[in-house]
């Protein structure tokens, strides 16, 4: 906006198309360009650019600015390892595929359980006293600390990684459809209810309406601490998932490997929360925009 | 809420006893405490009963037992300091770091440009993923958990405040300006009572954020710690010491929210109430 004022010397009407096309996209160009001069930078540490750069003007003292790829790794490196594991060796598919049907399961018996619970408690009033403690305390303890336990009720398997990734996620579900039921607009109550609408109309075409931009929020809340789920599910005796190839390699020092891993998930994450939005733009569409 | 008030009314006559009176009052706290003392003695009952094997499910008394014992023994002291000093090293960092750069990335737009992709991007990862890298770079100690603790919660920090500055009331700031308040003025008398609220909220959601990130890093790799502890506990079959462990964060998740609260409110005492005067 304040670009305006200065590119606008003289003639303000008409600045030149790329000064324009900048001055719109700026956010989008800084940040490119950081991002690439970050990755420059990144590379150039592991290269021993910098340090070689700087070691005629400084002598040793520029030494710390090589770092070994084994603590850091470097772009190019992360970007190798990635197509191996994906196109060549093909190995990081299986783990894929695992840490999906983990996650899947374990966010769906969240919302199976989190929503209608969270629904109930938000409109029966003596119900959410009676979930109240339970919820704040489930809410203030670190789920992830549950670990050992399920590990003992269920053991290593499948199933342990489903339920602390449930644990996890359902939670922000629960209280997102709570609130949702909370704030409904009373005066739309009180019309129904003067109409004499039983509690199912009114909480199909009342409360459950006004209740999906809560639910949705919830839920992309949710995938994003599910996916936590999948590297902590899987630190204790797993062998396959990529939080465990990620754990893996940590251990062995294959730095690239965790990147490659970390991308993995973070790209996942992104992906599954652009869903929801576009579901949420999608069941929007319809509402007055205010 | 319209439901349960018609339901109460149709039982209630015009002179209700003081019984009835006080449970209305505390309807809250009586329900809530009984569900919680109902679902304690079904706990008790059924491991009592042996239907199902103690060695899972433990029980309330022998979790406070085992809490007792703990105590005696004196090691979990040493647990309790170390995960401590990890969780305050953690957080205190991400108050010290996350604070003042969400004010300034709020308040300077170049800024927030040069730093938002890395915001981002960081954002976008789940940093408890970073962990073995973490752990090559620094250690098994209580180092690398503080670094998690802090990752965790310095961006929830930092976000909230970048927001509150950025939603300061804009007529304010024209008020201001055509008063020809000074920036540091404005900045000292609007930005900064208006973002309150928001490092409040930045400030609770960090509190999880660290604990999380203690726990997994102590559960990952480490040598002391509650979150060591209960690992540990937990490849013994203590189940009750387990629980004992898990009480202890969610005890720390309670105070910590229920500190910062308070000094919300002490904070907050100031600002006239929004809606009807009465």
């Amino acid at each position: 906006m304040s670009t305006q004022t200065v590119i606008g010397e003289g003639h303000v009407e008409r600045p030149p198309p790329l000064v324009r096309w900048y001055a719109e996209h700026r956010r989008a160009v800084f940040g490119t360009l950081v991002a690439i001069l970050f990755l420059l930078f990144w590379e150039g540490l592991s290269r021993g650019w910098w340090a070689d750069a700087l070691r005629p003007l400084i002598g040793h003292a520029a030494d710390p600015l090589l770092v070994p790829p084994i603590f850091i790794s470097s772009p190019s490196r992360i970007a190798a390892e990635a197509w191996r594991m994906f196109v060549v060796t093909r190995e990081i598919w299986s783990d894929l595929r695992f840490s999906a049907m983990e996650y899947a399961l374990g966010l769906g018996a969240a919302i199976a359980v989190g929503m209608p619970l969270g629904l109930a408690s938000g409109w029966y009033r003596r119900l959410s006293y009676a979930v109240g403690p339970f919820l704040a305390g489930f809410n203030a303890t670190p789920q992830v600390a549950l670990l050992p336990l399920i590990i003992i009720w269920v053991g290593f398997g499948l199933a342990a990684k489903i339920l602390i990734i449930f644990a996890l996620a359902v939670l922000p579900i629960a209280i997102s459809a709570q609130s949702a039921v909370r704030t409904t607009d009373a005066r739309l109550l009180k019309v129904a209810h003067s109409f004499g609408a039983g509690e199912w109309h009114l909480f199909r075409t009342i409360i459950l309406p006004s209740a999906v931009p809560f639910l949705l929020a919830g839920l992309r809340l949710a995938v994003g601490r599910a996916m936590i789920g999948i590297v902590v599910g899987e630190i204790f005796g797993s062998a396959v998932g990529v939080g465990a190839m990620i754990n893996r390699s940590g251990s062995r020092f294959e730095t690239d490997k965790v990147f490659v891993g970390v991308l993995v998930i973070a790209a996942a994450g992104m992906l599954l929360a652009e869903l929801v939005h576009q579901i949420e733009r999608r069941v929007e569409a319809w509402r007055p925009s205010v | 809420m319209a439901t349960a008030e018609i339901e109460l009314d149709a039982g209630a006559s015009a002179h209700p006893s003081t019984l009835a009176r006080f449970y209305r009052e505390h309807e809250r706290s009586i329900i809530g405490g009984g569900t919680l003392l109902a679902v304690l003695l079904i706990w008790e009952g059924v491991a009592r009963s042996g239907l199902v094997d103690p060695l899972f499910l433990s029980s309330p008394i022998q979790i406070v037992k085992a809490g007792i014992d703990l105590f005696e023994g004196g090691e979990i002291w040493t647990h309790i300091q170390v995960s401590g000093s990890e969780f305050l090293l953690g957080y205190a960092l991400s108050v010290a770091i996350g604070i003042p750069l969400g004010l300034a990335t709020g308040w300077y737009r170049r800024l927030s440009y040069l730093l938002g992709p890395f915001i981002d991007a960081l954002n976008a990862v789940p940093r408890l993923t970073l962990m073995p890298i973490i752990v090559i770079w620094f250690g098994i100690g209580i180092w690398s958990k503080a670094v998690v603790a802090f990752l965790g919660a310095v961006l929830p920090i930092l976000i909230a405040t970048n927001s509150g500055v950025r939603t300061s009331e804009a007529r304010y700031l024209q008020v201001a300006r055509s008063f020809s308040a000074s920036e540091l003025k404005i900045f000292t008398s609007i930005i900064l009572p208006g973002t309150v609220p928001f490092i409040f909220t930045g400030l609770k959601y960090g509190i999880g954020r660290a604990l999380l990130g203690v726990v997994v890093g102590e559960l990952y790799a480490a040598t002391a710690g509650l979150g060591y502890m209960i690992g540990e506990a937990g490849d013994t079959f203590q189940t009750s010491v387990v629980f004992f462990g898990v009480l202890i964060f969610t005890a720390t998740g309670l105070v910590s929210v229920g500190v910062l609260d308070a000094l919300e409110r002490r904070f907050e005492t100031w600002r006239p109430k929004a809606g009807a005067a009465s």
